[in-house]
This record gives structure tokens, C-alpha cells and sequence, in this order.
């Protein structure tokens, strides 16, 4: 179902950053305590709608009246009123598209002009504008367009361990990091086959860029495995050795679309290899069409993907058993060709040529798992049995009950999306308040504190809490400034130095941030102060502190990250060790305040 | 080893040659697919060796196919 685009009314998201960046933006302008320079000049881009152009006036006169005339119909007229300044006019006119260009250089040219800009499209949700995205069905039933405004999958690594991944025209280059050929042995991965490219695709093909078709994780990297000769065959000896190179080399997520009947102790300590490292590896439940999940995807450790049809139904081709841990869209051709999914790979035949190509098998809804696992991953989860519990526990109910088939139900992205950023803020929100209302009913049981927190202390607490991951799904993804929000601050150095275990410095910052120190960093030196809360920067510091223990005690209790060079066991156990002394913190500048 | 049956294209997976043995079993054949193109639907003799069978198909053991005979 395709999300109806509007005109000219932007989304909730886009309207509260906009507003946000203007009041930054006059503090800016009256501090320089300058006047207006010329009009700032918006290109027409694609998204524009021919023809129609927004201007805004600061006090419209007849001058200006009889000058829009003469340009075109003023279809809106509306009074801005931004408070304290002059009401400004925003008017909307239509224009000959065909002189829309050198109508917004004269009416820019105005000095009383504050600005002219050609009207864009704009949807509730980002629609990419990939021509054959409408085709894509499965894209849809996966979630993905409920995610894209919060994430895209940036800074995270999938292997496609597989035929090989082809640059084709859709994939962006740059997006492909260095893989190996297990099956010539050189670090040439490129696909002679085709399957890899397509599960490539569905991982990650280039979103947005008004080509071709989208992908789940559109600037999630793509790390080319080739294990599968050109006939799609290959040997658990080259995947176990593909599994290990993949996760030594930095991929957080595996996509194994292939399988096969027999047990192989090699392949088998490879997926555990794989796991105890901390990546997510999903694998293709088999394509028998009947009960018997294929090798590796039964495996311990690996997370076994059923295929549905566009009906959400099971796939006919599907192997189904307990093991299946997800359904996701693998497509149905049963319902016509239409019906497979739909990504950009080899042409059949070739190793050279490019087609957009309908395929279906568990081996295509493999990556829509992937690619959803790689989105909730660069959210900050970065252990996977928590993305694979977010994954499971957000899956939408399917019609018929039947755990075989469908695992704990269909792949929702966006709701697994929404759970990390929406839900989550709100249950760290909740536990540093828990124990904030806890220090400081304590404190005044002992008289050491009296009176309320104010502002500074409940700034520091939200702050602390990453409480503001709640508006990642306002379009963290696409407003520069709020991407950092869609991670706890504990998680943000993902945001700029890339998964922990990648480089010394984001392991470090992991540390760093899971850890107790920057509450204590600021608490320390609020102490100096003898009333702490007496002062705006010792109230952040107390804030801050339960702020960041509530989100160190969600990331134990919840056991969501890895911290590198630390047992997975035993990770949650010094994330609570550090929500306590971060609380501790918090609580010793209550204490502080009133002993005085 | 020599196993005769039917050559059957699968739509799955972008597409592959199957066996439809006279032993009852689905051998996913790889290899020679100029040949098998023409062989769709014919019966034949597959002279060929059983693989790991792990691979792309994930539908049954996998034949890789040494020479085909058309019967």
C-alpha cells in the first residue's frame, strides 16, 4: 500500500525541526544583531511541483500586489506571525512553469523578500523515489517504510555470504567494503551467478537515489562473501571459513541464503564463532516445501527465516519446524511473476549485464531480516539476541497460528524500529525517574534536601536517559541535526566512529559510554560546589547522573549491548554495576546540598 | 554415479535444473546448464557425483552433473 504523498503540508517531523532550526536560527540572526542579507536561493530539485513557488513577504504592499499579479494566481495568502517581529506574509502562487525560474530570481531580487522557493513534495513517511519502489511489495510488508524516517542502517556491516555481490548500477559502490572469494581464493567476491546480488539488493541497494528499486537498509555496507560457485553450490569447509573472515573483518550481521541438508561440525562452530562475537546470523530455512529446516539455519545461534507470499501466507516452496525463528516477504510467483521480489542483479545468464529481476525463495526473505536486523543495530543494539528478541517480539501476528511456518509471526521493521527508539525512551525514562523519586524522597526523609529540582536537574535527567531517541521516528534519518538523537547518548559514538570493536576508538567509546564515567565527570566537579543543586550545572550533574543510570540499568536489564573484549554473560552484569554508581553519583550531590 | 530421470526447470531462487529421479528423489543438478536448457521437460541419464548438497537451492542433494545422455 502506498503511502499518499501531500503537497506543501510537511510531516510532524519535518514541521518540529524546521521550527526548532528557525529559533535557532533568529537567536542566531539577533545576536549578530545584523538585518537580513538577499533571499536564500532553493534550487528546484525533482521533488518539485511545477509551477508552484512559496514566498514570503515582510509586508505585502501594493507594489508587491500588483508585482505578483503580473507573475501569476496567488492560490494562498496567509499571515505569519513569528512573535516579538513584524507579521510576515507567506503567500503561495502558481506561476508558468516554464519561467518558475527566472520568477524566483526576481521575486528574490525584492528586498522585502524573505524568502522564494519552489514547492516540494513532501509525505507523512519518506517515500524514496526509485520509479519501480511501487512494485516492491515486499519492502512494504517488511516495515521498511515505517523505519526509514528513524534509520537507514548506517555504520552497520552485513556479510552476504553467498555467490558474490556484483557492483551493479542500483548498489552503491561506495557502500561495498572488502570481502574474499573462499572459492578462488582471491579478494575478487564480484557474483558470476546472480543469487548474491539480488539478496544484496534486498539488503541494501541504493534507496532514494530515483532509480531502479529500494533495499531494507539502504546505508547499511555490504560486505561480498563468495562461498557458492556460479552453479550456487559450494562447501560448508568455504562457508565456515566465510563466516569467520566476515565476522573477524567487521560484519555485524551475517545473511547466509543458503543451505543444505547435512550436518557439518565446521559449519556449525562457525555460526556459534559468529555469534559469540556478537553478529546477528540469519539464514534460509530451506526451500523442500516441507518440515525440515536446512543446515545452518538449524544451527544454535543462527536465526532461521520462513518465506511468505504477498498474501503474508506461507510461501509453497517454504521448509518449515521448530527452528524457524521469522516470516518474512520471500515472494510467491504462484500469483504471477509480480509476485517474486523484485531487486537488481546480473541478467540471467550473464556475468557482465544488468536486469531488474523477480526472484522468490527463502533465500529473498533472508535479507529482509537482515537488513531489518542491520536498521535496529545501528539504533545502538548491539548485542544480537537482543536485535533478535526486538525482531521476534515486534513480528506481527499472522493469520493462521503456526509456529513452524511462521516463527513468532512476520518481519515488522518498523515496529522494531519504533520498540528501540519509541518504547525503550519511554522505559529508560520510567527507571531514571524510579530512581530519581527514590533519592530525593530519601534525601528529604534525612532533611539533607528541601524544595524541588528545577529545570537543570530535569533537563540533565531526559538528557541522561536518552529519552530523546522517542523522536527518531520525526525523521532522525533525513533531518541532519536529529540524527544523533535516535541513539541513548551511552550509544552515541556509534554515531561517529562506527560499531564498537571496528576501530580502538568506537570500542572505546562504548566503554566509555555503558560505563559510569561521564556521570561521574560531571558529578565530581559539581561536588566542589557546597549547595551542588544551588547551581544550574550541579543540578544537571545530579540529573544527569540518575538520567544515565536509568539508561545503564535498561541496557542490563534488557541486555542490549556488547561491550568489546567482555564476555556477552557477563556485559549486562557491569552495565548494572555502573547504573548503581551512576545513581550513587546522583544521590551523593543530594546529599551534599543539605548537609551544608 | 548414474541416475536417470526427468529435467525439470525450478522457478526458485532466480531459477535452477532439477532431476526428477526414477529412485524418487529431486537431485538439484549443477553444472552443464547449456545442455539442460535443451533437456527441460526430456527424460535423461545424469552421469555426475553427489556434492555436499549445500548451495543456493536448499531442495534436496545436489547432482553435479559430468555428462547427460538424452534417453
Amino acid at each position: 500500500m502506498m503511502t499518499a504523498t501531500l503537497t506543501v503540508r510537511p510531516a510532524l517531523g519535518e514541521r518540529l525541526a524546521v521550527a526548532l532550526f528557525a529559533v535557532i536560527a533568529l537567536f542566531l540572526l539577533g545576536l549578530a544583531g545584523c538585518g537580513r542579507g538577499p533571499a536564500p536561493v532553493t534550487p528546484i530539485t525533482a521533488d518539485a511541483i511545477p509551477g508552484l513557488i512559496d514566498v514570503e513577504f515582510h509586508g505585502v504592499s501594493a507594489d508587491h500586489k500588483a508585482q505578483l499579479a503580473r507573475l501569476g494566481e496567488v492560490l494562498e495568502d496567509e499571515t505569519v506571525d513569528e512573535g516579538g517581529f513584524a507579521a510576515d506574509q507567506l503567500l503561495e502562487l502558481r506561476v508558468d512553469p516554464a519561467a518558475e525560474e527566472t520568477d524566483l530570481a526576481e521575486l528574490r531580487k525584492n528586498a522585502d523578500v524573505v524568502f522564494a522557493e519552489p514547492v516540494t513534495r513532501v509525505s507523512a513517511l519518506w517515500v524514496p523515489n526509485d520509479p519501480d519502489f511501487a512494485k516492491q511489495w515486499h519492502l512494504r510488508a517488511a516495515g521498511a517504510t515505517q523505519a526509514w524516517d528513524a534509520t537507514r542502517g548506517q555504520g552497520v556491516t552485513v556479510a552476504v555470504i553467498d555467490t558474490g555481490v556484483y557492483p551493479v548500477d542500483d548498489l552503491d559502490a561506495s557502500r561495498i567494503v572488502s570481502g574474499y572469494n573462499f572459492v578462488a581464493n582471491s579478494a575478487d567476491a564480484r557474483d558470476d551467478h546472480g543469487h548474491g546480488t539480488h539478496v544484496a539488493g534486498t539488503i541494501a541497494q541504493s534507496t532514494g537515489n530515483g532509480k531502479g528499486v529500494a533495499g531494507m537498509a539502504p546505508l547499511a555496507r555490504v560486505m561480498p562473501i563468495k562461498v557458492l560457485s556460479a552453479f550456487g553450490g559450494g562447501t560448508s569447509m568455504a562457508i565456515s571459513d566465510g563466516i569467520r573472515w566476515a565476522v573477524d573483518h567487521g560484519a555485524r550481521v551475517l545473511n547466509l541464503s543458503l543451505g543444505g541438508g547435512g550436518r557439518s561440525l565446521a559449519m556449525e562452530g562457525a555460526v556459534a564463532y559468529a555469534r559469540r562475537k556478537g553478529a546477528v546470523v540469519v539464514c534460509a530455512a530451506g526451500n523442500s516445501g516441507s518440515r525440515g529446516v536446512s543446515f545452518p539455519a538449524a544451527y544454535p545461534g543462527a536465526f532461521a527465516v520462513s518465506a511468505v507470499g504477498p498474501k503474508a501466507l506461507p510461501a509453497p516452496y517454504t521448509s518449515f519446524g521448530p527452528e524457524v525463528a521469522l516470516a518474512a516477504p520471500g515472494g510467491d510467483k504462484t500469483l504471477g511473476e509480480e509476485g517474486g521480489v523484485l531487486q537488481e542483479t546480473l541478467a540471467e545468464g550473464s556475468t557482465s549485464q544488468f536486469a531488474y529481476r523477480w526472484f522468490q525463495g527463502t533465500s529473498m526473505a533472508t535479507p529482509h531480516v537482515a537488513g531489518a536486523a542491520a536498521l535496529v543495530e545501528s539504533l545502538g543494539v548491539t548485542n544480537p539476541g537482543a536485535v533478535e528478541r526486538v525482531l521476534t517480539g515486534t513480528a506481527r501476528e499472522p493469520a493462521v497460528r503456526d509456529a513452524e511456518k511462521f516463527g513468532a509471526g512476520l518481519l515488522d521493521a518498523g515496529a522494531a524500529v519504533r520498540r528501540v527508539t519509541v518504547v525503550w525512551a519511554a522505559t529508560r525514562l520510567a527507571l531514571a525517574l524510579f530512581g530519581a523519586f527514590i533519592a530525593l524522597g530519601h534525601a528529604r526523609k534525612l532533611s539533607q534536601h528541601r524544595g524541588g529540582a528545577g529545570l537543570p536537574f530535569w533537563t540533565g535527567l531526559v538528557a541522561g536517559a536518552g529519552a530523546l531517541t522517542a523522536l527518531a521516528p520525526l525523521g532522525a534519518a533525513r533531518v541532519h541535526f536529529l540524527s544523533a538523537v535516535a541513539l541513548p547518548p551511552a550509544g552515541m559514538g556509534l554515531h561517529w566512529l562506527g560499531m564498537p570493536g571496528t576501530s580502538m576508538a568506537a570500542s572505546a567509546a562504548a566503554w566509555i559510554g555503558w560505563s559510569a564515567l561521564v556521570p561521574l565527570a560531571f558529578a565530581l566537579p559539581a561536588r566542589l560546589a557546597e549547595r551542588p543543586l544551588g547551581n544550574a550545572f550541579g543540578a544537571l550533574a545530579a540529573g544527569l547522573a540518575f538520567g544515565w543510570a536509568g539508561m545503564l540499568l535498561h541496557a542490563a536489564l534488557w541486555r542490549t549491548v556488547l561491550l568489546p573484549g567482555l564476555p556477552a554473560m557477563v556485559a549486562p552484569l557491569f552495565v548494572g554495576i555502573c547504573a548503581v554508581i551512576a545513581w550513587a553519583a546522583g544521590r551523593g550531590l543530594l546529599s551534599r546540598e543539605s548537609l551544608r | 554415479m548414474k541416475v536417470t530421470g526427468k529435467v525439470e526447470k525450478r522457478d526458485l531462487e532466480g531459477g535452477f535444473f532439477q532431476l526428477v529421479g526414477d529412485d524418487g528423489k529431486r537431485y538439484t543438478l549443477l553444472g552443464a546448464t547449456g545442455e539442460l536448457k535443451s533437456a527441460q521437460g526430456a527424460r535423461v541419464e545424469v552421469d555426475g557425483t553427489l556434492d555436499e548438497g549445500v548451495g543456493i537451492a536448499m531442495a534436496g542433494p545436489q547432482l553435479v552433473v559430468r555428462s547427460l545422455r538424452k534417453l
